[in-house]
């Protein structure tokens, strides 16, 4: 009953179209001034201390350093690298753009970080080119996505905030995933280019390869820094999350001096900007999670599904099927916070692997960033391409049914995902 | 005049603690593995500073940052909500749920603000200004301090009632300026500067 009437109030606030961060931290309000007995100092001590962790504080570092490496001159070089080894297959350029979103999803952790990087420099080169502007527009939209999921992650910092699974294990079950997604993406991205006979760039020579490695070599560096650091124990995620801001600061400023010190202050700010939003949102949603577990929402409902034999198979349907509906009204972080700690309980019953069930949330994510009505990924690509959100939907179909499909792989083949992690022993 | 002071101190309290946070946690990941290489003189150095504060110092800058960031960000018009049915109303309508929405922000941040206030006081800050104005400090408690720094918590914590009491009076004038001229602050995900003059000197490998 309880429930009921928490969830209906949120869903009511939420449709309202008010800050999802409030109609968080209002119907907690709400319930707690009327139904329960929770003391309101346990309540405000939870404000205060609900973002004290040290693992949420590399949200604000990789903000900061994806903002340093948009704007410094890093994703250029990444372009340049990428086309210079796959800009000869058919579709050179849309392929470079998969392979650029890759790599520059591996040193970002945010998809629609992602998208700005490289589509604002490739896709006009593309349009340039002779490709179509649907077709650009849909591989950028969809491989940006790879952000969330090539790790470095901010969906995945969020969602080992809210179910405490191990941020390490969580990035480097990313991995693997990532590289087949990306791999898919460039296959379906291929085989259009093939079937229409899109442009393709003449075969770069071993020097041109070799020299626009060397180019991009200081921002390919930084995979290194933040994974290696992480796996080797150098550095624990949110220092290296640190470091990486700081080396993505030195190699724009001082070695590829695309950078201005004058800009820095901007950047700062509009990093502090970004993060604050996303730790505001934090904030409430562990106001919220609290009142679901001093009511025992979670767990009631985990007893109510086992009990109901829904199964692992009906479960991780059901899950998906409720995370792609959500993805039609909320931005990934809001969606993380509010589901896993209700379905977290439910998976852990059923006996999921928590990192498993981590990676499966993120592509759910991914897909959710790519479709209307509020997929941030469709929404900045149209700023790019000035082409209007139903033509973009049009845009991105062919990829995001392969981005459907590999969901439905990555749901039921766990191995996929837990592979490299137990292989390195994090798991 | 005074606003504009709000807007200046706010913008440069954030852009600090943004570039502060990173490089304290910079310098103390790079002390803690300088200090294993054994360079003479130096090493022996490295050692006698403590940086074990490091990590708690960020946390704190951070927690002010999100704070008044947060407040920041209603200006900016950052903080997104779900607006797919309301985008679908008349024009008036949409307005008036608008404005319900920007007001049960100031509710919000202003019960938020005020549970700050009670718990800041009650936690030290209370025995603090007694004590020094030599008032009476009779049962009065002088509150815990934070485990590294040992700086008093209320200090630490009154961010809370500081940026949300900011944040409740941006969401007012963002208010009063949409009943006004009709527009609210849009954040917009897909701009950066400088990147438009550079695609076009980007030619095909």
């Amino acid at each position: 009953m309880n429930a009921l009437i928490i969830f209906t109030l949120l869903l009511v606030l939420m449709l309202t179209g008010m800050p999802i961060s409030i109609s968080l931290g209002l119907t907690v309000l709400t319930f707690l001034f009327t139904m329960t007995e929770v003391p309101l100092e346990a309540v405000a001590l939870k404000l205060f201390t609900g973002i004290e962790k040290f693992e949420i504080m590399a949200i604000p570092f990789f903000i900061l350093a994806g903002n340093f490496l948009t704007h410094g001159g890093v994703a250029r070089r990444m372009i340049r690298f990428a086309t210079s080894m796959v800009g000869h297959f058919h579709g050179g350029l849309g392929l470079g753009g998969v392979l650029a979103c890759a790599l520059f999803a591996a040193v970002s952790g945010s998809s629609p970080a992602t998208v700005v990087a490289i589509g604002s420099i490739l896709l006009p080169a593309m349009v340039k080119a002779g490709f179509p502007p649907r077709f650009g527009a849909g591989v950028i939209t969809t491989s940006g996505a790879l952000g969330i999921l090539i790790p470095p992650s901010i969906v995945m910092v969020m969602y080992s905030v809210a179910t405490n699974t191990s941020v390490g294990a969580l990035f480097m079950a990313g991995v693997i995933p990532g590289i087949c997604l990306a791999f898919l993406l460039g296959l379906t991205t291929w085989y259009r280019a093939w079937k229409n006979n899109y442009p393709r760039q003449p075969k770069a020579t071993f020097a041109e390869r070799f020299k626009s490695f060397k180019e991009a070599f200081w921002g390919l560096m930084l995979i290194v820094v933040v994974m290696g650091g992480i796996y080797s124990g150098m550095f624990t995620p949110t220092e290296a999350a640190a470091m990486s801001a700081v080396y993505a600061f030195f190699i724009a400023v001082f070695v590829y001096k695309d950078l201005n010190l004058k800009a820095i202050p901007k950047i700062l700010m509009s990093s502090a900007n970004m993060s604050a939003m996303l730790l505001y949102i934090i904030t409430n949603a562990v106001l919220f999670s609290f009142l679901m577990t001093n009511e025992n929402i979670p767990q009631t409902l985990a007893d109510v599904i086992v009990g109901s034999g829904l199964g692992v198979i009906g479960f991780l349907l059901a899950v998906n099927i409720i995370l792609l509906i959500a993805g039609n009204f909320m931005e990934p972080s809001s969606i993380v916070l509010i589901f896993a700690p209700i379905m977290f309980p439910i998976a852990m019953k059923l006996g999921i692997d928590p990192v498993h069930f981590g990676i499966l949330m993120v592509v759910n994510m991914e897909v959710g960033m790519c479709h209307p009505p509020v997929g941030l990924n469709l929404y900045v690509a149209s700023g790019i391409t000035k082409m209007g959100i139903t033509e973009l939907t049009i845009a991105v179909w062919p990829w995001l049914l392969t981005m459907l499909g590999f969901l439905v792989v990555v749901t039921y083949w766990p191995s996929l995902s837990l592979a490299l992690p137990r292989y390195l022993g994090m798991l | 005049m005074l606003s504009k002071a709000v807007n200046y101190l706010e913008e440069a309290l954030i852009t600090f603690l943004m570039a502060a946070a990173t490089l304290i946690i910079f310098v103390s990941v790079v002390h803690r593995y300088l200090t294993g290489v054994s360079i003479p003189g130096l090493q022996d150095f490295l050692l006698t500073i403590n940086l074990s504060w490091a990590q708690e110092l960020c946390i704190i800058m951070f927690v002010w940052m999100a704070k008044f960031g947060a407040a920041y960000g209603v200006r900016t018009g950052i903080h997104v909500g779900v607006d797919v049915l309301i985008n679908r109303m008349s024009h008036e309508n949409r307005g008036k749920f608008v404005v319900f929405g920007l007001l049960a922000g100031a509710l919000f941040t202003a019960i938020i603000g005020s549970l700050g206030v009670m718990f800041v006081w009650d936690n030290g800050a209370h025995y603090f200004f007694y004590k020094l104005f030599g008032m009476n400090l009779d049962g009065l408690y002088e509150g815990p301090t934070t485990p590294d720094l040992e700086w008093p918590t209320w200090f630490v914590y009154s961010a809370i009632p500081l940026g949300s009491y900011l944040m409740c009076g941006r969401f007012l004038q963002v208010a009063v300026s949409f009943v006004r001229t009709g527009e609210l602050p849009h954040h917009d995900h897909g701009h950066v500067d400088g990147l438009e003059e550079e695609s076009n000197e980007v030619k095909p490998a």
